[in-house]
C-alpha cells in the first residue's frame, strides 16, 4: 500500500510538531487537577445576597407594613419615582430586579377575603427576583391561612403571628460533593482535548493532504499503475489510522492522569464523545486541507480556527463565564457543543435515557457538524477539479 | 511500435496546441521531439499519457489504445515530468522508494532496484537530503531517478536537462544513453538542439503543433538544400575578390566582417576545396579556416524561416 505507507511516513515525519500539543495537554492537564484540589469553594459557601428592589405602597396598613418589614430582610428598597417610564428604565439598567406596587385598599379587601392582586414587574429568568416573589407570595400565603383559621384577628395580631412564623429561618448547608468535584476535572480535561486533539487532526490531515494535492505530484500519480480509487482509500485509512492514534494517546493520557474514575461508567461517555469529537475534528482537517494552498499558511489557520473556537466554548475559561451572545456564536462550532456534552456527562450520576438524552443529543450535533465538514469538502474538491 | 501516435489535434480554447500531429516510435529508439517554448512538447506527451483529453486523434502504446485506465500499460512506462515532482517531505531514498513502490511490489526487489538507481544517478552521497537542499541539477536527477527506478521499457523524458549546469547535464545525457542501450525505448523532449543532435536516434521538429520534420539528424539535413559553413579569417581582402568568390560554384553568400569571411554553400562536391584553391590563386593572406555542417537549427530556419532559439 504505498499511498497509505507514504501518508503514514509523512505523519511521522510532523511527529515532533505535533507532540508539543500532547505536552501542552498534558503538562496543562497535571496543572488543573493540582491546583483545584478544592475548586469548589466557592459554591461550597451559601451566602444570601441582597437583591435591589423597588417597594411603592399606596396602602399604610399595618399588614403591607409587615410586608415590608419582612421583604426588607432579603432586599434592599431603591426608590423610584412612581411613573411607568422611570420603573421601566429601572428594571431595564438593572437598578432594581423586581417591582412591587401595592395599590390602594389592599389590605382591607384582601382581610375581606375578596379578589386582590399585586403588581408584579421583574426581570424574567432572574434568581433574586424569583426568590423575592417567592417570599411574597409566602408572606400572604400565610396571612390566609391565618385568617381563614382564626376568625376576628386584627392586622397587628396578624403580623405579629406572621412575624413569628417567618422568621424561622432554615439553615443551608451545602454537601462538599467529592466524586463531583474530581469529574468536573476529568470534564476540563477532556474539554481541553478540544485544543490538542483537534490542533493535532488539523495539523496532521493538512500535511497529508498538502504532500497530496501538489498539482505536479497529482499529475505525476495519474501516470503511475495505482487507480484514483485506490490511492483515495489508502489515504482515507491512513486518515483513519492517524486520527485514531491521535485520540488513542490523549485517551490514554487522560485515564494516566486521572486513574480514580476510569471505571465509572462516565468514562464510557467521555470516550463516545471524544472519539465522535475526533472525527469531527478529522473532518474540519480535510476541509482545511481542501480550502488552504500553502503549507506555510497551515499553522496559522490551525491556530486561529482552533484556539478560537475554544476560547468561545469556554475550553478554557468555564462557559458560565462567558457571556450569552458568546456562546451564541460559539453554538456554531464544534468545540461548544463537546465542551456542552463533557460537562453534563461529569453531572451524570444515573444513566437512564431520560439523564442521557442532552448528551446524546449534544453528540449527536457534532457528528452533524463533521458531517457538514466532509460534505462540503467534497462539494470543494469537486469544483476545483472541475476548474 | 512502441508508440503510435496519428492525427492528434488538441485545443485550448482557440489556441490550437497540436494540430493532426502523427509520428510512431519502434522499440529501442530514442526518440527526440524538438521544438521551441511552447510548440507543444508536453502536451504532446501528456497526451500520450492520458493526462490531457484530446480533441481527436488515436494513440497506442505498446500496441494498444491508451486510455486512463489502463493501468497495465502504465506499469511499464517510466516517466519524468517537465516540472519536478518530488515530495519535499521525503528524503531522497524515501522519494525513490515511494515512485519505485508504485510499480514494484515486491520489497526486496524494491529495494535493489532503488539502490540501484541511487547509485545510477549519482545521488548516494545526498540519499538522506530532502529536495529542498538539493542543487538544480541533483533535483533534476532526482526527478529522474524517480522516474526510472522500475526499469521501464519505455521511458518519457520531458525537458529533464532545464536548468541544469552543463556537467550535470552531459551526465544526464550520458545516463539516457545507457538506458537506451540498456533496452529501454525513450521518447525525449528539448528545445536544446545540441541535446537532440548529441543522444536521438531519430528526431522530430515541431513548431506551433505541427510537425515540420521527422528522421535522423541525417536525414533531416539533407532535407535542406543548404551545405556546409565556411569560415576564413583574413585581414586583408578586397571587395572586388569577394564578389568573385561569390561566383564559385555552390557558393549562396559571402560576408565579411573583418577578419571573418562567412561563406555559405549549398549541398555540393568540393565547396570546401574550391574556396581553398582560389584563395591561394588569389594571394588572399588567411589565418584560421574552418568548415561547419549545418545544425538542426539551420534546418528548423530553413523550414520556418525563424531561429529555433528564440
Ligand atoms: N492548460 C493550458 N491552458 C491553455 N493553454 C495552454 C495550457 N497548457 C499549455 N497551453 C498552451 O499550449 C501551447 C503548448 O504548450 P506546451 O506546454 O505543450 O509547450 P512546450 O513545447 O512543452 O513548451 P516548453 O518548452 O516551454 O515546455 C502553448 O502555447 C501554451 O501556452
Ligand atoms: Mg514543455
Amino acid at each position: 500500500m504505498p499511498v497509505y505507507n507514504l501518508c503514514m511516513r509523512i505523519i511521522r515525519k510532523n511527529i515532533p510538531s505535533l507532540l508539543i500539543y500532547l505536552f501542552v495537554f498534558v503538562g496543562v492537564s497535571i496543572i488543573v487537577s493540582s491546583s483545584s484540589a478544592n475548586p469548589q469553594k466557592a459554591v461550597n459557601e451559601f451566602t444570601r445576597k441582597k437583591a435591589d428592589i423597588a417597594f411603592i405602597s399606596k396602602d399604610d396598613s399595618p399588614l403591607i407594613e409587615g410586608l415590608r418589614n419582612e421583604i426588607g430582610k432579603i432586599a434592599n428598597f431603591i426608590d423610584i419615582p412612581d411613573n411607568k417610564g422611570d420603573l421601566q428604565d429601572a428594571l431595564f439598567f438593572r437598578r432594581v430586579v423586581y417591582i412591587l406596587r401595592v395599590p390602594e385598599g389592599f389590605a382591607q379587601k384582601f382581610i375581606a377575603g375578596e379578589e386582590v392582586f399585586l403588581e408584579k414587574t421583574f426581570v424574567p429568568g432572574s434568581a433574586s427576583s424569583a426568590y423575592i416573589d417567592l417570599s411574597v407570595d409566602k408572606y400572604l400565603n400565610t396571612a390566609k391561612f391565618y385568617l381563614e383559621h382564626m376568625d376576628n384577628i386584627s392586622q397587628e395580631g396578624l403580623v405579629a403571628y406572621l412575624n413569628d412564623t417567618l422568621s424561622e429561618e432554615a439553615t443551608v448547608t451545602v454537601l462538599p460533593a467529592r466524586t463531583k468535584t474530581n469529574l468536573s476535572n476529568l470534564a476540563y480535561t477532556y474539554n481541553y482535548m478540544a485544543y490538542s486533539l483537534s490542533s493535532i487532526l488539523i495539523l496532521g490531515m493538512s500535511a497529508i493532504m498538502m504532500a497530496l494535492n501538489d498539482k505536479d505530484l497529482k499529475n505525476r500519480m495519474s501516470c503511475s499503475p495505482i487507480s484514483g480509487t485506490k490511492s483515495n482509500l489508502q489515504f482515507f485509512l491512513a486518515c483513519l489510522t492517524f486520527s485514531g492514534a491521535a485520540w488513542l494517546v490523549q485517551i490514554i493520557a487522560c485515564f494516566i492522569l486521572d486513574l480514580e474514575n476510569v471505571m465509572t461508567l462516565n468514562t464510557v461517555f467521555f470516550i463516545i464523545s471524544s472519539l465522535v469529537f475526533t472525527f469531527c475534528g478529522t473532518a474540519l482537517g480535510y476541509l482545511i486541507g481542501s480550502i488552504v494552498k500553502g503549507t506555510e499558511a497551515i499553522p496559522a489557520i490551525t491556530n486561529v480556527v482552533v484556539l478560537g473556537s475554544c476560547f468561545l466554548s469556554g475550553v478554557f475559561v468555564p462557559a458560565e463565564l462567558l457571556g450569552k451572545s458568546t456562546l451564541k456564536i460559539a453554538s456554531f462550532t464544534p468545540a461548544y457543543w463537546f465542551v456542552k456534552a463533557n460537562n453534563q456527562i461529569a453531572q451524570l450520576s444515573q444513566f437512564d435515557l431520560s439523564s442521557l438524552k442532552p448528551v446524546f443529543s449534544d453528540i449527536a450535533v457534532i457528528f452533524c457538524f463533521a458531517s457538514a465538514f466532509f460534505a462540503l469538502s467534497l462539494l470543494i474538491r469537486k469544483t476545483k477539479r472541475y476548474n | 511500435m512502441i508508440v503510435k501516435v496519428r492525427n492528434l489535434v488538441k485545443r485550448y480554447g482557440d489556441l490550437i496546441a497540436l494540430d493532426h500531429l502523427s509520428f510512431s516510435i519502434k522499440e529501442g529508439e530514442i526518440f527526440g521531439l524538438l521544438g521551441p517554448n511552447g510548440s507543444g512538447k508536453t502536451t504532446a506527451i501528456n497526451c500520450i499519457l492520458s493526462l490531457l483529453k484530446y480533441d481527436k486523434g488515436e494513440i497506442e502504446v505498446f500496441g494498444e489504445p491508451m486510455t486512463p485506465e489502463a493501468y497495465h500499460i502504465k506499469r511499464n512506462i517510466g516517466i519524468v515530468m517537465q516540472n519536478v515532482a518530488v515530495f519535499n517531505e521525503l528524503t531522497v531514498y524515501e522519494n525513490i522508494d515511494y515512485f519505485c513502490g508504485l510499480y514494484i511490489k515486491d520489497k526486496n526487489l524494491k529495494k535493489q532496484l532503488v539502490e540501484e538507481t541511487i547509485e545510477f544517478t549519482g545521488l548516494n552521497e545526498y540519499r538522506n537530503f530532502r529536495p529542498k537542499k538539493l542543487s538544480g541539477g541533483l533535483l533534476r536527477r532526482l526527478n529522474i531517478a524517480c522516474g526510472i527506478a522500475h526499469k521501464p521499457k519505455l521511458i518519457i523524458l520531458d525537458e529533464p536537462t532545464v536548468a541544469v549546469d552543463p556537467q550535470s547535464r552531459n551526465k544526464i545525457l550520458e545516463g539516457i544513453r545507457k538506458l537506451n542501450s540498456k533496452g529501454a525505448t525513450i521518447i525525449y523532449t528539448s528545445h536544446y538542439m545540441e541535446e537532440v543532435e548529441q543522444i536521438c536516434s531519430r528526431i522530430m521538429i515541431i513548431d506551433k503543433g505541427k510537425a515540420i520534420a521527422t528522421g535522423t539528424k541525417e536525414e533531416l539535413k539533407a532535407m535542406i538544400s543548404l551545405g556546409e559553413k565556411i569560415t576564413v579569417e583574413s585581414y586583408d581582402v578586397s571587395g572586388e575578390q569577394l564578389a568573385r568568390l561569390k561566383q564559385l560554384p555552390n557558393i549562396v553568400s559571402v560576408e565579411y566582417s573583418n577578419p571573418l569571411i562567412e561563406i555559405k554553400s549549398s549541398k555540393g562536391k568540393n565547396n570546401l576545396e574550391n574556396v581553398l584553391e582560389f584563395i591561394k590563386k588569389e594571394n588572399i593572406p588567411f589565418g584560421k579556416i574552418y568548415s561547419e555542417l549545418p545544425t538542426l537549427n539551420d534546418v528548423f530556419l530553413e523550414i520556418t524561416g525563424k531561429e529555433l532559439r528564440d
